[in-house]
């Protein structure tokens, strides 16, 4: 585990924010061929915080009924993305979807996981000439109050979180989305925007 | 080197077809109709369908769970984003059915799968869908929640008996520095103590606990031996009320076996400690009445030999003053005298043996234990005109505490004596009946004073339960019972009708 904090100057965060919007463009089109309904993505925050301070800002969902989602993207640019949905909101998309067992709700909840972490890091990665690939996704059955002992979070020191609302207002489906990078990872993208950066000069 | 290539690509086909065949997976190709354009060696082995026979033909008429809809859009998906998309046996448990046949205790009757769907062309509009088998891992997941389930179970248990015996069990816990950890609810509201008062503070230097010096020693001692300790003391509690505890010591040990401190048990003893310094205060009570009685009857047993020794000095000085006293007269006054001065010598040797404590088990024929036992209530005897009989074999020896039992035979003939007065009744007697059966003695001491009725006859054993005057104590019964169970290792019961009342005294014959 890195320990040295990673910051980002002001130049690396504008070109990372900039990767960022064509990224959520591309998953905005995407998630909304797929499902056959308009979805917006709200414009992402980009922030660099401890697994504290993440779990504190996990803290709002736990007061409400979600469904927790996660699916780990591997590569050089490697993480996972955590998606909240609640029940409300869940079952509007089973509804849309013409679900109507739990088994089938939870499937939906990871299909658009898999939509969105695909689209998006998809996206980043080749913007950045580079390239990653998934595991399975995973609808967390631990309750949220038990976060902060999973194991996978411990693996962090801090992350790039990378916090961005979906929402299909026809069909009352809101979400939140937070892509969650690895110390290494950061280190890789710091060097990958310096890259493009230099192209851009 | 076109044909290099060529072979190369050739090579590499041959490799994926071979690995494809052999690897321990299900893979198969269908396009975003459901048409089936590969069947892979696994699948033919668990499907026992052969790829010969499905090519062409859709999933879905071969499996006919499957749900187009979703795998379809799963498809559609894929080659959307060009990235897989997923079945997992979390949620779905299986695509295509295959039977569980494993050998065990699987909860599982089809084989769980985890399915991805890879794009693989975007033209032809083909997936390949790989199917791994989590059946093992489905097993551990549902084992676990089950277990999950139990553990839960048995977590909200140990907390609800925890906050039982927290409520209820007077517990103070301190570490290896004998520095108070904790205490429970029901000794902090027994006590009146808060946690703060308590915890942090000495065991020993909390003062209210006040040890006497030979105490501390033993607990000191039980603290580095690790020892189980019990042990009686008197605190003072925060409204300045007495308090008696027993405590058990026990030494508290952690999960790794490793000393961490002393778990102390406390028992409010408070209640019983009142009852038994009230019980020793009847004791003494009983024997200053008893003394009482005694000097009275010394009393009465020494007047006459003292008069009768008076009226012998008289005659010797009468006879010296008139002159006629000799030397036989002389003689005969002195041995009368002589013998009642022995007498009364044996009167305090009895009186004195009936109060001793530290008397010894001796062997006495039990005709001698009724006779000593008359002595001392010849003064009623007399004066009630009470006739005594005795059925006692002469040779009916007792090896027993000899005072003791007087002690109980007497204040059996007391208590009959007593139930006489104020009853009209022609032939006072008690008898007594001594019976040697097996290796105990049977006493029956049986008067005919009228009896005892019903209501009263369970509470005569009773301590100040008198139907008498009031100058009894009540006590006279109840000691009796006390004696024989507790010094003598016998039984005392009482029969009755409107007659006679037995009291029946049952003794080893060797204690």
């Amino acid at each position: 585990m890195n320990l040295e904090k990673i910051t980002f100057n002001d130049d690396e965060k504008d070109v990372l924010q900039e990767l960022i919007n064509i990224a959520y463009g591309n998953a905005t089109a995407i998630v909304a061929d797929i499902l056959d309904a308009f979805a917006s993505l709200s414009v992402p925050i980009i922030e660099v915080m401890t697994i504290n301070e993440l779990l504190f800002k996990f803290n709002n969902f736990k007061h409400s009924s979600y469904f927790f989602s996660t699916q780990a993207f591997i590569g050089d640019f490697s993480g996972e993305c955590a998606f909240f949905i609640n029940e409300e909101s869940a079952n509007n998309l089973a509804k849309h979807l013409d679900i109507d067992n739990v088994a089938d709700l939870d499937d939906a909840i990871l299909e658009l996981t898999n939509i969105l972490t695909s689209s998006l890091t998809m996206r980043l990665a080749q913007e950045m000439h580079t390239e990653v690939t998934y595991s399975l996704p995973n609808i967390s059955k631990i309750p949220l109050s038990e976060l902060s002992n999973s194991k996978t979070l411990q693996y962090y020191s801090q992350v790039i979180v990378i916090d961005t609302k979906l929402n299909f207002k026809e069909q009352h489906i809101d979400g939140q989305i937070f892509i969650l990078t690895k110390d290494g990872s950061m280190q890789w993208l710091k060097k990958q925007l310096n890259i493009i950066l230099k192209s851009l000069i | 080197m076109a044909q290099e290539t060529a072979k190369h690509n050739f090579e590499i086909s041959d490799i994926t077809q071979k690995i494809i065949a052999n690897i321990d997976s299900g893979v198969l190709v269908l396009d975003d109709e459901l048409n089936i354009h590969s069947f892979n060696k696994w699948l033919e082995l668990h499907t026992s369908l052969k790829e010969e026979k499905v090519l062409n033909k859709k999933i879905n008429d071969l499996f006919n769970n499957i749900n187009v809809k979703i795998l379809t859009r799963k498809i559609k998906t894929a080659l959307k984003i060009q990235t897989p998309t997923y079945y997992t046996s979390n949620t779905s448990k299986y695509l295509i059915p295959i039977q569980n046949n494993q050998i065990g205790t699987s909860k599982y009757s089809f084989m769980q799968q985890d399915v991805s769907i890879i794009p693989l062309c975007d033209v032809k509009k083909l997936v390949a869908l790989i199917i791994t088998n989590k059946t093992n891992m489905a097993n551990t997941h549902a084992l676990l929640k089950e277990n999950i389930v139990v553990v839960e179970k048995l977590h909200n248990e140990v907390i609800k008996e925890r906050e039982i015996i927290d409520r209820r069990v007077l517990l103070v816990k301190i570490n290896k520095e004998l520095i108070i950890t904790d205490a429970s609810k029901a000794y902090l509201k027994l006590s009146n103590y808060t946690k703060d008062q308590l915890l942090g503070k000495s065991f020993f230097s909390f003062k209210k606990y006040n040890f006497s010096k030979k105490l501390k020693e033993e607990i000191i001692h039980h603290i580095k031996t690790q020892s189980l300790f019990k042990f009686e003391y008197k605190t003072i509690i925060k409204n300045a009320e007495e308090l008696w505890f027993k405590v058990t010591l026990v030494p508290e040990y952690d999960i790794n076996d490793k000393h961490i401190g002393f778990l102390l048990f406390k028992n409010n003893i408070t209640a019983s400690k009142e009852l038994q310094t009230h019980q020793e205060q009847v004791i003494l009570n009983s024997r200053f009445t008893a003394m009482e009685e005694m000097i009275n009857m010394i009393a009465h047993q020494w007047r006459q030999p003292l008069s009768q020794m008076s009226s012998i000095f008289i005659n010797i000085k009468l006879k010296k003053d008139l002159g006629t006293l000799d030397a036989q007269y002389l003689d005969n006054a002195h041995n009368d005298i002589y013998n009642t001065i022995q007498y009364l010598s044996t009167l305090i040797d009895d009186f004195r043996g009936y109060f001793n404590e530290d008397e010894y088990i001796t062997e006495v024929a039990f005709h001698n234990i009724f006779e000593k036992s008359k002595i001392f209530i010849q003064s009623n005897q007399k004066i009630d005109k009470i006739t005594y009989i005795q059925n006692i074999d002469k040779d009916l020896k007792i090896s027993t505490y000899k005072n003791k039992l007087i002690h109980v035979i007497v204040n059996i003939f007391k208590n009959s004596i007593d139930a006489f007065k104020d009853k009209k009744i022609k032939n006072k007697k008690i008898t007594i009946n001594a019976t040697k059966e097996n290796n105990y003695i049977l006493i029956h001491i049986i008067d005919n004073a009228g009896g005892i009725k019903k209501d009263i006859i369970k509470k005569v054993f009773e301590p100040y339960f008198s139907t008498k005057s009031k100058n009894r104590t009540g006590l006279g019964l109840y000691m009796s019972k006390k004696i024989v169970q507790e010094n003598l290792n016998g039984t005392i019961s009482v029969t009755s009708n409107n007659e006679n009342t037995d009291l029946l005294i049952k003794l080893p014959l060797q204690l």
